[in-house]
């Protein structure tokens, strides 16, 4: 399974989740955990999702993300697991 | 599962303390190039170089995107060029025709830097040898791309001072040929001890003969996150410091272990070795001197620094080793001037003078690096300097080089601008004391007592 780590932050408000869901249920990515926490204004985010029945590129990945991003006014990054197991597991 | 915690610290270690993997450099080995047509020789070196390394920098790029972790330079390091050209090159001016070639072949891959405009030349210089330490003035002001590095001294032979001699002259005609831009050609330049063959870092850079056809060496950076864990631990004792120390150069260098690991299987070349370097640049935060004076040092220079960069050095060390299964290159601590913001206001401010940094190099990484001294120093007096440093190599078996600059038209006092990740520094005085009675003697200083180890 190819996991990626989705990461979110920006000003909460309502439909971020909604929004970022729905682009996931478009294009065939299934998440498997999801966290999130507010603090004041702010909303931070990670889901971990499941990437293998994606059909497009990596940069597609980003980009699609970057627009909904855009479109809810928060910033989002997606980075594959490995860099996170990596620095923090022995 | 990852953990929230994890991918937070992760994310702050690169967007706000600037964790980067500094380089993924391409070893490339240009023996089979050898032609005795120079015109053939420089196409087989332009032809092979864009094959190699055609897909560095789409690859390297693709995985930083993945990882979300910046890939600040893609690179290439080939063979010293002095064996290369040998069959060929009769004149120094023919080294410098394979110096546009190997230009022009970074230029079209993508690349700003190519190291292996080399010699080494430790125990003695063959005619080619010669010929070529003799184009580098020309070679480095006529190319943009082009590192040159030249080998003068080891453990194992001793320090060749007539290398050493000729390489004062050099040093100054290059710096002569790229005065309109404060003699940036100095800043390709490095003249080593006991360097390694497997170095991903520029200028120094070179695929030594000893390696395979190609390789992925990748160099590691990330001072801003150990000043960061650093900042943390305020006054505990040495013991929490350096364990501190120690479990953040892990993580760092396990970025760099996946980006290599990774890059080799994209590009179907061989993972030769982790570079476990602390790596700074002009950039605010991303700073060695930073780290030491964090550590409780109210300047870089003052007191106490030599001790403060050993243990980072050692620390770097300690931690990564574990995190990569091949380290090699020069691992460890660099202290250029000119790259390190914090080193720039500490060499204002005259907390840090050239004689300070003679003796942090003892226990750094390499040596005396991006160091401006005044234009009108002579050839002498910087291959007095260089001497010292190589000396300090030899003795200590360690890598030590020099990369000096001696500023055309500028004196103490005054600003040397090179631009990009090279910085800016202020001009260092050097001694006004003369060395040319030593360094004029000619031939070899023999290898060190402790070399001898059959």
């Amino acid at each position: 399974m190819s996991k990626t780590i989705v990461t979110l932050v920006g000003k909460d408000h309502v439909g971020i989740i909604a929004a970022v869901c729905n682009f996931f249920a478009d294009n065939n990515i299934n998440i498997l955990d999801i966290k999130q926490t507010t603090v004041g204004d702010y909303i931070n985010m990670m889901m971990i999702v499941d990437t293998d029945k994606y059909e497009k590129t990596f940069a597609e990945l980003t980009e699609g993300l970057r627009t909904v991003g855009e479109k809810v006014g928060c910033l989002i990054q997606a980075q594959h697991e490995d860099i996170f197991n990596m620095m923090h597991r022995i | 599962m990852v953990d929230f915690e994890e991918v937070f610290e992760t994310n702050s270690m690169i967007k706000d303390e600037s964790l980067d993997v500094r380089t993924i450099t391409m070893g490339i080995s240009l023996m089979d190039c050898c032609d005795p047509d120079l015109d053939r020789l420089c196409e087989k070196i332009y032809r092979k170089i864009t094959e190699k390394a055609k897909n560095l920098v789409s690859v390297g790029d693709e995985i930083g995107l993945e990882y979300g972790i910046p890939i600040t330079n893609k690179r290439v390091s080939v063979t010293p060029i002095s064996v290369v050209g040998a069959c060929a090159c009769r004149t120094p001016e023919d080294f410098v025709r394979i110096a546009k070639a190997l230009d022009k072949a970074a230029e079209h891959v993508g690349i700003n830097f190519i190291g292996g405009y080399s010699a080494l030349v430790q125990k003695g210089m063959t005619d080619a040898d010669r010929l070529l330490i003799r184009s580098i003035p020309e070679a480095l002001s006529s190319t943009g791309r082009v590192c040159g590095s030249v080998s003068v001294g080891s453990t194992r032979t001793g320090i060749n001072m007539d290398a050493v001699r000729i390489m004062g002259d050099i040093i100054r005609e290059t710096a002569e040929l790229t005065k309109d831009e404060d003699s940036i050609g100095c800043a390709k330049l490095v003249v080593f001890c006991n360097p390694p063959d497997d170095n991903p870092f520029m200028a120094g850079a070179f695929h030594g003969v000893t390696e395979p056809e190609t390789v992925i060496n990748v160099g590691v950076s990330g001072p801003g996150v150990v000043k960061t864990s650093v900042s943390k631990v305020k006054g505990e004792s040495f013991e929490v410091l350096c364990e501190t120390i120690k479990k953040t150069a892990f993580k760092v260098t396990r970025a760099g272990q996946l980006v290599a690991k990774e890059a080799s299987a994209r590009l179907g070349v061989p993972f030769g070795i982790v570079d476990l370097s602390l790596a700074p640049t002009p950039e605010i935060g991303d700073s060695i001197a930073d780290i030491i004076e964090e550590m409780g040092i109210e300047r870089t220079g003052a007191p106490g620094t030599t001790a403060a960069l050993a243990i980072l050095n050692d620390q770097v060390k300690k931690g990564g080793v574990m995190a990569s299964s091949y380290v090699g290159g020069l691992s460890g601590a660099f202290i250029p001037v000119s790259e390190d913001s914090s080193m720039v206001r500490a060499a204002e401010c005259g907390a840090l003078c050239i004689e300070k940094l003679e003796a942090m190099t003892c226990v750094c990484s390499v040596g005396l690096d991006m160091v401006a001294i005044p234009g009108d120093t002579s050839a002498e007096t910087i291959a007095g300097i260089i001497a010292d440093e190589m000396a300090i190599g030899m003795v200590n078996q360690k890598t030590t080089a020099c990369r000096l600059i001696p500023v055309i038209g500028k004196r103490p006092g005054d600003h040397a601008e090179f631009g990009g990740l090279l910085g800016s520094a202020p001009i260092m005085p050097v001694s006004r004391f003369g060395c040319g009675g030593f360094v004029n003697r000619g031939g070899r200083i023999p290898a060190p007592i402790h070399s001898f180890k059959n």
